[in-house]
């Protein structure tokens, strides 16, 4: 049985999983770095302890430390959150030689997911449809034009080890494929130390769509699909349950398509298989196998806590719910509110926070952790608060997501709210009719 | 009623101790106040004025980049890259003289104006705050 978990994240994330702890009655440790001494996340946890300066690599990255204060105050599990450590192999590797609890699957499928060409050859077994491309690195330049051609262009050259749009490269006709190729390998040993790249075909109007997974190895169970295609630069901005544009019977297919192929896994945790959605046609994109930002909305609509779900999975090996017992109800809309200046080309923005004002009221929930006098530190994520919302349509989430933006007041910083409320109100957003390429095309950041 | 001169000097010896400007001090019955006009207060002033006053000066002449952001300044596009600039350089409006990384983004600075490199005013990976000078361009 799980005692006392230790924290290795920060924010809003360090937050939720303190939340999850006390109505579990689970003690909880937080680390922090030297510049988030003040931060929401020490002052809520029972303990706490400083790891490090404010860079995250010599802090929150940091597995000496984290693992001296795993010891010092006597933790029986690590929860990592999302980013920082989450999906990285090694430091699990470490927790399993060492017998110390990790809330999440194995190292062995981190490893294999983390790594997206072996990720794509594993989603091709289990009976996942994946994008058409090379199924290996690409070796030479003769190589990547003969797949090239085969794929037709306009083809996607991207990392092995990649993420987050670095190292990606579209390729529109044969002749810049080379010189493309050759860019993308730089970038990607730059930011990966890994400068295998692949060739995949490329999308042009695509949406992104996700499955939430729950398995404890043997019981696999989903939590519904998550629209996730209003982003900017592959950063999501704003998520959805259910997509609005998914027939039934799509639906239907791929939530079971999903857990299916996840069966065969022996997954261990929550999980997340990301696809692109183009053309009524699904394609693999990868998995993720942590908990993610935009969790909150399949929590909302189908009344699962997912954090407290992974604490029991990691504590006693068994997923005590069944499919047949879950329930969708209505709609969820959750805003990622970012410290930044949306009309300086998102300029980050930190400072200190002068007034706030977190809204509430029905179907309305913020994950968040600034207050007022609090300073958004530089070193970090620029995401400061997730406002979530439930209706019992998308017509009436949009509008409780209206209102409550009205309501939040962050001042002393720019924030993205006032985009959010753009975007919401946009006859393209209200018609379905976007794609991941919508916003940094659209009327709203171009006029 | 009996004035408590002791007490009186005890609670002036505090108030210079402790460089105090008033005090009051209650046993229930009695209440004393001490207090002495303040002759160093007009000079601070007079010192706060005047530095006001430079820094609005140098304000003004300051020609340069200046910080749009809080983070980390980088003066190389990579560790151990050459530097984008260097004293003496010609730079263009808008060509990127350094990086300030903020949130996990790098983002490219540019120059303000065309112009000579005049004054480096920080170190490579230097935490620098908003509007804050960076480099001098003449």
């Amino acid at each position: 049985m799980i005692k006392k978990i230790l924290i290795a994240n920060r924010g809003e994330i360090a937050v939720r999983i303190i939340r999850a702890c006390k109505e579990l009655n689970i003690k909880c440790v937080a680390v922090y770095s030297s510049a988030d001494k003040d931060a929401m996340h020490v002052q809520l946890a029972d303990e706490s302890v400083c790891i490090g300066p404010a860079k995250a690599v010599d802090s929150y990255l940091n597995i000496p430390s984290l693992l001296s204060a795993y010891e010092l105050t006597g933790a029986d599990s690590i929860h990592p959150g999302y980013g920082f450590l989450s999906e990285n192999y090694e430091f699990v590797k470490i927790l399993e030689d060492h017998k110390i609890n990790f809330i999440g699957p194995s190292s062995d499928l981190i490893k294999k997911m983390g790594d997206k060409i072996e990720a794509k050859k594993i989603a091709k077994d289990l009976g996942l449809p994946t994008i058409k491309g090379s199924d290996h690195g690409i070796k030479n330049i003769e190589q990547a034009k003969k797949v090239a051609e085969k794929v037709g262009y306009p083809v996607l050259i991207k990392a092995a080890g990649g993420g987050g749009g670095k190292g990606m490269k579209i390729v529109f006709e044969s002749k810049d494929l080379e010189k493309n190729i050759i860019d993308a390998k730089t970038e990607a040993k730059n930011f990966f130390n890994n400068e295998e790249v692949f060739i995949e075909k490329f999308f042009q109007n695509p949406r992104h769509i996700e499955v939430q997974i729950l398995s404890d190895g043997k019981k696999v169970i989903h939590l519904g699909e998550r629209d996730c295609t209003v982003q900017r630069r592959y950063q999501k901005l704003i998520e959805e349950t259910p997509s609005p544009v998914l027939s039934k019977s799509e639906r239907k297919k791929l939530l079971e398509t999903s857990v299916n192929s996840i069966s065969k896994l022996n997954y261990k945790g929550a999980g997340t298989l990301e696809f692109i959605y183009e053309n009524g046609e699904f394609y693999f994109l990868e998995m993720n196998t942590r908990l993610q930002v935009e969790h909150p909305v399949s929590e909302a609509v189908s009344g699962v806590d997912l954090v407290k779900r992974q604490i029991e999975i990691a504590s006693t090996n068994t997923l005590n719910l069944e499919q047949s017992n879950i329930t969708f109800n209505g709609h969820a809309i959750e805003c990622r509110i970012n410290a930044e200046n949306f009309l300086k080309n998102f300029q980050p923005s930190a400072g200190r926070i002068s007034s706030c004002h977190i809204p509430s009221g029905p179907g309305t929930r913020v994950d968040s952790a600034i207050y007022q006098g609090y300073t958004i530190q530089p070193f970090y994520d620029s995401m400061i608060a997730k406002l979530i919302t439930h209706g019992i349509d998308r017509s009436s989430a949009i509008s409780r997501s209206l209102r409550a933006l009205d309501e939040f007041v962050i001042s002393g910083i720019d924030t993205t709210i006032n985009l959010h409320q753009e975007i919401l109100k946009h006859k393209d957003f209200l018609t379905f009719n976007y794609d991941v390429n919508w916003l940094t095309k659209s009327d709203i950041l171009n006029n | 009623m009996e004035i408590k001169k002791d007490k009186i000097k005890e609670l002036v010896k505090i108030l210079d101790e402790l460089k105090l400007t008033e005090l009051s001090y209650s046993d229930g019955k009695t209440s004393i106040k001490v207090g002495k006009s303040s002759t160093t207060s007009p000079r601070i002033i007079e010192q706060n004025i005047s530095s006001f006053t430079s820094a609005n000066e140098q304000a003004k002449k300051f020609i340069g980049v200046k910080s749009p952001m809080v983070g980390t300044a980088y003066l190389a596009p990579k560790p151990g890259a050459k530097p984008f600039i260097s004293i003496g350089a010609k730079v263009k409006k808008g060509d990127t003289v350094l990086i300030i990384e903020a949130m996990k983004t790098m983002n490219h600075i540019p120059s303000t104006q065309d112009g000579e490199i005049e004054e480096i005013l920080i170190k490579d990976g230097e935490s620098v705050e908003f509007d804050q000078e960076l480099i001098k361009i003449k």
